[in-house]
């Protein structure tokens, strides 16, 4: 794995809001293909900042994001839109089109590689709706595909909402507390599938999580941010007590 | 002051502006009484129904499905975009927000009889001005419940969308549309139903259908055939209810 290409490069990334706050003071990582790294922070320590720094859905102060090789900072639109194609989000709600059906949602992931008449009315390539199929296979969840998307429980969006980013045949995919709000067993499934997709499919991921167990049972390397510094980038193993104390701020018995 | 006697207080209030309303709108209940005479004498004229206006009736009954049916689709098409305009987390300018905040409370403000007579004196006497004035009304009233709708919109499958690569029309067209279209179809609906019940209203200023029809029936003193008009206006009525009801519930 160390000598898999960077997938991501984040350098000397920093955020101040417009109100004085300080997000982010220089940051530094790189995710690897087939590497599942695990951010961990409390609340305010800059990680949701951080990830939607990446995809620009904030723009940074300071630093530079590189996605393959390529500085992602002063893309234009079109090429932002491209840029953005390569790299999967997924959020801590599923963010699905609830009254659509499975396999449509799935199917809109890849909307960015048919600019057509077609799509831009409404309809979905037809072809994407058979990879689409094959996505659900991949999540598990290929008997739900005619449902609506509204019907299915946390974790099962969550696995739609994953199947979604593979359809836009992503190399790097990033997560925003993905299991925040599903109960443990789905948490671990959902952790379960990220960690296949680094091992098996080589893709580069990158999550934002609350649970350093998870973060030990599933990450390659773990990322401690605090107040906006990387103070931790090594092994989970690695990860001492007294480190998870601090990072989430409790006071060490 | 204690919580009782507050509450005491507020009830002698509350009679004492009911009283003032008695007085004002004059109201004697003698002449309810007697007047209970005449009401028996226009019902006995009125009976039975006239059954052989029926066929006279249909046309008249089909301008006022018509004139309910072009004013909530003309409205429907005009406070979309409006309503665009009027939503606060995607209105493309403050001035433009404005503007169409303000052309939604006046059209929602003047009431749509008050649309009629412009309409009327504009483009004279018949079902067009009546179908006019319901679009225009509607405009106000769909606008800002439109409005709302997109205000109260959840963002998260916008967000989503537009991260994947998809560009802004895939976006409106996959994640925009397929959210709202359930609720505004079914405002619509129930905007129909809303203007079928004023465009009876609307045919007594002379915009046509069933209401300007009844109309002229009562001028001739033909009250056989306002009670069969009366009976096709309920069944028009409960008619659509129903079936925009059904068509809500197919869609919810």
């Amino acid at each position: 794995m160390a000598g898999n290409p960077a997938r991501l490069v984040v350098r000397g990334l920093a955020k101040r809001y417009p109100n004085g706050r300080v997000a982010l003071k220089g940051v530094d990582l790189c995710v690897r293909d087939g590497e599942l790294v695990v951010i961990l922070g409390s609340n305010g320590s800059g990680k949701s900042t951080l990830l939607r720094s990446i995809v620009r859905l904030i723009e940074p102060t300071e630093g530079e994001v590189l996605i393959d090789g390529r500085s992602i900072a002063g893309l234009g639109a079109e090429e932002l839109r491209q840029a953005r194609m390569a790299c999967g989000m997924i959020f801590q709600h599923a963010n699905l089109v609830r009254r659509r059906n499975v396999l449509a949602n799935v199917a809109t992931g890849a909307l960015g590689r048919h600019r057509t008449f077609g799509s831009a009315l409404g309809l979905l390539p037809r072809c994407e709706l058979e990879a689409a199929h094959g996505f659900l296979k991949e999540v598990g969840l290929v008997d739900f595909a005619q449902q609506r998307a509204g019907t299915l429980s946390g974790g099962q969006q969550q696995r739609v909402a994953i199947a979604r980013a593979l359809a836009q045949r992503p190399r790097l995919l990033l997560a925003d507390e993905p299991v925040a709000s599903l109960d443990p067993e789905s948490a671990r499934e959902i952790m379960a599938l990220l960690r296949r997709l680094a091992t098996e499919d080589g893709l580069a991921v990158l999550t934002v999580l609350h649970q350093p167990d998870l973060a030990l049972a599933y990450a390659d390397r773990v990322i401690g941010l605090k107040d906006g510094e990387v103070v931790f980038d090594g092994k989970p193993d690695a990860i001492s007590v007294p480190m998870v104390d601090l990072l989430y701020q409790r006071q060490a018995a | 002051m204690r919580r009782s006697s507050l509450l005491t207080l507020a009830l002698l209030a509350g009679i004492g502006l009911f009283g003032q309303s008695l007085w004002v709108v004059d109201a004697r209940l003698s002449e309810l009484v007697t007047g209970v005479h005449g009401m028996a004498d226009i019902i006995a004229r009125a009976s039975p129904p006239d059954f052989s206006s029926l066929p006279d009736i249909a046309w008249p009954a089909l301008e006022t499905l018509d004139i309910a049916l072009f004013g909530t689709v003309c409205g429907v098409i005009m406070a979309v975009p409006f309503a665009v305009l009027a939503a606060r987390n995607v209105t493309p300018s403050r001035p433009l927000y404005l503007f169409a905040r303000g052309i939604i409370a006046l059209t929602r403000a003047v009431p749509d009889l008050i649309w009629a007579l412009l309409f009327v004196t504009a483009v004279g006497l018949g079902p067009f001005p009546g179908a006019l004035a319901l679009s225009v009304h509607s405009i106000g009233m769909l606008g800002r419940l439109f409005a709302e709708l997109i205000e109260d919109m959840d963002m998260g499958a916008v967000e989503a969308l537009t991260l994947t690569g998809a560009g802004r029309t895939q976006v409106f067209t996959h994640a925009v549309v397929p959210t709202l279209l359930p609720s505004l179809l079914g405002i619509a609906l129930y905007r129909f139903d809303e203007n079928l019940r004023s465009s009876l209203v609307l045919g007594f200023v002379g915009a046509g259908g069933l209401g300007f029809r009844m109309l002229t029936a009562m001028n001739l003193f033909q009250y056989r055939e306002v009670s069969m008009l009366l009976i096709v206006t309920f069944l028009l009525v409960v008619g659509a209810e129903q079936i925009s009801a059904g068509l809500r519930r197919l869609m919810a």
